[in-house]
C-alpha cells in the first residue's frame, strides 16, 4: 500500500504534463516504430507571415541502435524528410549533427546514437493572415540498425496558428541541444583532389586544431570509410588529409560537404575541386565573382553608351555626329567608326591580357599610372581644344568638322575618330567601368575580349543608330553657321579635362615636373598657332612655317619627357588628412589586434574616388564617427603603379578603384561599401563596424 | 620532390588498402571460390568457365533484400539471365547464429516460397567467399564474364532505399551490366555503390 501512495504525487504531476503535450501545437506527438520513436517539434508555437521557423525531427532509437548521417558510410541509409507545406512555404535542407563513426566488422558507418535532432528551417510566405492555421507535415524515413536494420517511417504533422507576432514555443532547450550538436559552419579555404588511389583534402583552418582529428566526407562513394586517415601539415601550414579512395568510387563531384572534428569542436566545410579552382581562393568571398558573363557584357555595353556623355568624349563625338549628318551614306561612316572603336578597345584589351600573362600586376587605369601617358593625354586634350577654337584647321576628317569630307578620306577619318574616341575616353572609363573591367581581366581571354568589345559597341552605338536609322539622322539639327560657334564652345570641356589631367600629373611628378609640362604646353600652343598661320599664308611662306611649327611641337614633348622622369617629393604624396598610409603589413597587424579598420583605395586620376573623399570621407561627420568608433582609416594610393594594391583589389574581385572595405571590430567578415558614398552611409557603416 | 612524396604516400596508402582486404578489381580475374550449395555439391568458379556468372549476396531478413524479393524484381532478374545462359549463384555469408544464416533446408524453402530461380544457393558459413569478393552489403551484385574476369560489382540499382515502390524509377545497374556482359560488351558503369544491410560475417 505504501508503495502506491508514493506514486500518487508523481501521477498527479504527470497528468497536467500529458494534458500540456496534447494541446501544445509545437509538437506533433510521438510515433512509435520498431526500436525507435520519432516526433516533430517547432521552435515557435504561433507564427507570423514571412517567418522563418525551425522544426526538429527528434529520433530516439533504443540503446545500441542508430540512424545514419547524410553519408551513411559503407552501408546503411541516410534519414530523409519529405515536407508537405502550405503553398509558398519552403523547407531548407536537414542541418545534420556531427556524425559518429560506427564500425561494423571491417566496415564503417557514420550515424547517430541516442537522441538525434535533425533541424530544418521553414520559411513561411507573406500571404498568410492572422487567424489562419498552418499545417506543416514531415514524412520522415529512416533506417534504424543495431546489427540488423529496420527501415521505418512516420507522418508527423504540426498545426500552428498564425498571429501578428511570433511566439516561441516551450522547446527552446531542445533546439539549443540540437544546435549544440551541429558542426560550426566555417568558410576556411578547403579543396580536394582525386589522386591515383586516394582522396586528398587541403584545408586552411583559421585556428589551431587539436588532435585527434577526424574527417567526415559528406559524399558517399568517395573514400574507404574504414581506412585510416593520414593527416599532415604542408609547407604552407595547411592541413592535408589523405584517405584511400572507395572501391566503388566512380565520379568526381564538383564539391561536397564535410565535417572536420578535433578534440574540442567540429566544423562544417564545403570542399571544392582543387583542380578546377585557383589554388588559393581569397579568404573573403569577393562580391562580384558571381557576376555572370552575360550581365558583365550588358553592363559593359551600357557603360559604353554612357561614355558618349563624358566630358572627355562628348565634344569630339557630337561634332563628328553633326558632320556625318550632312552627308548621305552614313552607314559606311558608322561602320568605319565602329571598327575604329573596336580595334582600339581590343588592342588595349590584348595588351592588358599579354601583360597579365607576363605576370605584371596591372589594373584598368594602368595607362594613367604612367606620367608620360597622363601628360600625353593632357597635351592631346589641349591640342584638340585649340583646334576646336579654330587656331588651327585640322585636316580632313580626323576631327570630323565635316567641311572637307570626301567619301574616301572621310571613311579613314571616321575610323580614326573611333580610335581617338577610345583614347580620349580612357580617363573616363577607368573609374566608371571598374567592376565590369575588373571582372573582364580576371576572366579567360575570350570572355575578357568579349567584354571590351561590348564596351566598344556601346560607345559606337549612337553612331550606328544614326547611320542605320535615317529618320534619326534627319532629326539631327541642320548644319549651319551655328556649328562653328558650337564647335568653339566644345573646346572648353576639353580644356577642363586637360587641367584635371595636369593636376594628376602634378600629383605624380611634383610642382617642378608640372611646370615643365606646362612650359611644354605653351610650346605646343605656339607650334599649333604657327601651323594655323601657315594654313592662312601664301604659298611661298608655307613650307618654312610648317617646318618650324612641326619642330616646335616635337620639341614641346621634351619637357614632358623630362617631367615624367621626376617623382613627387614625399611631402606631396602623403595626404594631410587623418588617414594613415595603407600597407599590407599595417592592415594585417590591425586585424590581428581586432581593431576596426576602414580601407580606402584611391587614385588621383579617379574622379569617383575624389568625389567620395570630398563629399563623404573628408567630412566632419565621418571624422567624428572614425574617432568615436576608434576606427583606423587607411588609405592606399594607386595613382602610381603599386603591385600590393593591385593584389589587394584583385582579392575583392576588383581591378580598379575606388574600393572601400570596412573591417569590423574583433574580426569577422569585412563589409564592402558602395562605390558612391554619402556621409550618413559611411557614419552608419562605421557605427556597425565599431560595435563590440 | 613533391611528386616523389606523392608516390610514396600513394604507395603506402595502396599497401594499407591491400593489406586490409584484397578487394577484387573490375577487369581482373575474379577470385576463385569453393563453396557447397544447398544440395551438398561443391562449386568453384572454374566449374563455370565459358559461362557468364552472376553473384548475388543475400540475407532474407534484410529489408533491402526483402524490397527486391517482395517486388519480384530479384526473381525476374534470376529467371531472365539464367534463361539467357548465365549462371546465377545466390550466396549467403551470414555466420551461424547471425541474422540471415539458414540451413540447407531453410534455404531451399526460401527459394521455393519466394519462387526464386537461381542456378544454386551457396552456403558460405565461413564467410571466405564473401571476404574474397569483399562483399559488403545484401544485396551486393557481381558479374563475371566467360573468361573468369570480373566485369561488374556494386549495387543492384541506383535507388538506395528499402521501399519496393522505388524500384521502377531506378536505373537497373545489374540488369544493364548482365545484358552487356552477355552481349560481349563492357558494362557502364562497371562499379556502383552497393547498398543494403552489412553482410553478417
Amino acid at each position: 500500500m505504501t508503495r502506491i501512495w508514493r506514486w500518487i504525487p508523481l501521477l498527479l504531476w504527470l497528468v497536467p504534463l500529458a494534458a500540456l503535450s496534447d494541446t501544445d501545437p509545437a509538437r506533433s506527438g510521438e510515433v512509435e516504430a520498431p526500436h525507435i520513436r520519432a516526433e516533430l517539434f517547432s521552435d515557435a508555437q504561433r507564427v507570423a507571415p514571412g517567418d522563418t521557423l525551425t522544426l526538429a525531427l527528434r529520433l530516439q532509437p533504443d540503446d545500441g541502435w542508430h540512424t545514419y548521417w547524410m553519408n551513411p558510410g559503407d552501408s546503411g541509409l541516410e534519414t530523409r524528410i519529405d515536407w508537405t507545406l502550405p503553398e509558398g512555404a519552403e523547407a531548407g535542407p536537414i542541418q545534420w549533427p556531427v556524425p559518429k563513426k560506427l564500425p561494423v566488422e571491417h566496415l564503417v558507418n557514420y550515424g547517430f546514437e541516442g537522441e538525434t535532432l535533425l533541424l530544418s528551417d521553414i520559411t513561411l510566405p507573406m500571404d498568410i493572415a492572422p487567424g489562419d492555421t498552418l499545417t506543416l507535415s514531415a514524412h520522415a524515413r529512416w533506417l534504424v540498425c543495431e546489427i540488423e536494420c529496420i527501415p521505418g517511417d512516420a507522418e508527423l504533422s504540426l498545426s500552428l496558428p498564425v498571429d501578428d507576432l511570433t511566439e516561441l514555443s516551450a522547446h527552446t532547450a531542445l533546439f539549443q541541444r540540437g544546435r549544440a550538436s551541429q558542426p560550426q559552419a566555417v568558410d576556411w579555404p578547403a579543396t580536394f583532389s582525386i589522386e591515383s588511389t586516394w582522396l586528398e583534402v587541403t584545408v586552411a583552418p583559421d585556428r589551431t586544431l587539436n588532435p585527434p582529428l577526424q574527417f567526415f566526407p559528406g559524399h558517399t562513394e568517395l573514400v574507404e570509410h574504414a581506412e585510416a586517415q593520414d593527416v599532415t601539415l604542408n609547407d604552407d601550414g595547411q592541413l592535408v588529409i589523405r584517405q584511400p579512395l572507395n572501391v566503388y568510387f566512380h565520379t568526381t563531384p564538383q564539391q561536397f560537404e564535410a565535417v572536420l572534428r578535433d578534440a574540442e569542436g567540429a566544423w562544417a566545410l564545403t570542399l571544392t575541386d582543387g583542380a578546377e579552382m585557383p589554388p588559393e581562393p581569397p579568404a573573403e568571398a569577393p562580391p562580384g565573382t558571381s557576376t555572370t558573363v552575360l550581365l558583365a557584357l550588358l553592363l559593359a555595353f551600357g557603360g559604353g553608351v554612357l561614355l558618349n556623355l563624358m566630358p572627355c568624349v562628348f565634344p569630339v563625338l557630337s561634332l563628328k555626329a553633326l558632320g556625318l549628318a550632312r552627308h548621305g551614306g552614313h552607314r559606311p561612316h558608322a561602320l568605319a567608326y565602329t571598327a575604329g572603336v573596336l580595334v582600339c578597345f581590343l588592342a588595349i584589351a590584348a595588351l592588358l591580357l599579354v601583360l597579365r600573362a607576363g605576370g605584371a600586376a596591372l589594373g584598368w587605369g594602368f595607362q594613367l599610372q604612367t606620367p608620360l601617358v597622363v601628360g600625353g593625354l593632357a597635351y592631346l586634350m589641349f591640342a584638340l581644344g585649340l583646334a576646336l577654337i579654330g587656331i588651327v584647321q585640322l585636316g580632313a576628317g580626323w576631327m570630323g568638322a565635316g567641311e572637307h569630307l570626301t567619301r574616301d578620306t572621310g571613311l579613314r577619318g571616321s575610323f580614326f575618330t573611333g580610335v581617338l574616341a577610345v583614347v580620349v575616353a580612357s580617363p573616363c572609363t577607368a573609374p566608371f567601368m571598374g567592376t565590369a573591367l575588373g571582372f573582364a581581366v580576371t576572366q579567360p581571354a575570350p570572355v575578357a575580349l568579349g567584354i571590351f568589345a561590348a564596351l566598344g559597341l556601346g560607345l559606337a552605338f549612337p553612331f550606328l543608330l544614326i547611320g542605320f536609322v535615317p529618320a534619326l539622322a534627319r532629326r539631327l539639327p541642320r548644319p549651319g553657321p551655328w556649328m562653328g560657334i558650337f564647335r568653339q564652345a566644345m573646346a572648353f570641356p576639353l580644356f577642363l579635362t586637360s587641367v584635371w589631367l595636369l593636376w594628376v600629373l602634378g600629383r605624380q611628378v611634383g610642382i617642378d615636373g608640372l611646370s615643365l609640362a606646362l612650359a611644354g604646353l605653351v610650346a605646343l600652343a605656339l607650334g599649333l598657332w604657327l601651323w594655323g598661320l601657315s594654313q592662312l599664308s601664301q604659298q611661298q611662306g608655307r613650307p618654312r612655317l610648317r617646318t618650324a611649327a612641326a619642330l616646335i611641337m616635337v620639341a614641346a614633348l621634351w619637357p614632358l619627357w623630362q617631367a615624367s622622369q621626376l617623382k613627387a617629393s614625399a611631402s606631396m604624396m602623403t595626404d594631410t588628412d587623418a588617414g594613415g598610409v595603407w600597407t599590407p603589413d599595417r592592415l594585417a597587424a590591425l586585424r590581428e589586434a581586432g581593431e576596426p579598420v576602414l580601407v580606402n583605395m584611391t587614385a588621383d586620376w579617379c574622379i569617383t574616388c575624389l568625389a567620395n573623399e570630398r563629399v563623404a570621407l573628408d567630412t566632419d561627420t565621418v571624422r567624428a564617427a572614425l574617432t568615436a568608433g576608434g576606427v583606423t582609416y587607411l588609405k592606399g594610393d594607386w595613382t602610381r603603379q603599386d603591385p600590393a594594391i593591385t593584389e589587394y583589389l584583385a582579392h575583392y574581385g576588383r581591378n580598379g578603384v575606388p574600393l572601400y572595405v570596412l573591417y569590423p571590430r574583433g574580426g569577422g567578415q569585412p563589409e564592402i561599401l558602395p562605390q558612391v558614398l554619402t556621409p550618413g552611409l559611411v557614419r552608419d557603416a562605421l557605427a556597425r563596424a565599431a560595435a563590440p | 620532390m613533391k611528386s616523389l612524396h606523392h608516390v610514396l604516400i600513394g604507395g603506402l596508402l595502396a599497401l594499407a588498402l591491400g593489406s586490409a582486404h584484397a578487394a577484387p578489381r573490375v577487369g581482373q580475374p575474379a577470385p576463385d571460390f569453393s563453396v557447397v550449395d544447398t544440395a551438398g555439391q561443391t562449386h568453384s568458379l572454374s566449374d563455370f568457365a565459358g559461362q557468364t556468372v552472376i553473384l548475388e549476396w543475400t540475407n532474407h531478413d534484410c529489408p533491402f533484400v526483402k524490397k527486391h524479393y517482395v517486388s519480384d524484381n530479384m526473381q525476374t532478374l534470376q529467371r531472365r539471365y539464367t534463361e539467357e545462359g548465365a549462371v546465377w549463384l545466390t550466396v549467403i555469408s551470414s555466420a551461424p547464429g547471425k541474422q540471415g544464416h539458414v540451413s540447407a533446408e531453410q534455404a531451399d524453402a526460401l527459394t521455393r516460397d519466394r519462387h526464386a530461380a537461381p542456378t544454386a544457393v551457396l552456403l558460405d558459413e565461413s564467410g571466405d567467399m564473401g571476404r574474397a569478393y569483399d562483399a559488403r552489403t545484401t544485396p551486393h551484385m557481381y558479374v563475371i564474364d566467360a573468361e573468369g574476369v570480373l566485369r561488374f560489382m556494386g549495387g543492384i540499382d541506383s535507388n538506395p532505399s528499402a521501399d519496393p515502390a522505388d524500384i521502377p524509377g531506378a536505373t537497373p545497374y545489374l540488369a544493364n551490366a548482365a545484358r552487356a556482359v552477355l552481349a560481349g560488351d563492357t558494362p557502364d558503369p562497371a562499379v556502383t555503390r552497393p547498398y543494403g544491410c552489412t553482410v553478417k560475417y
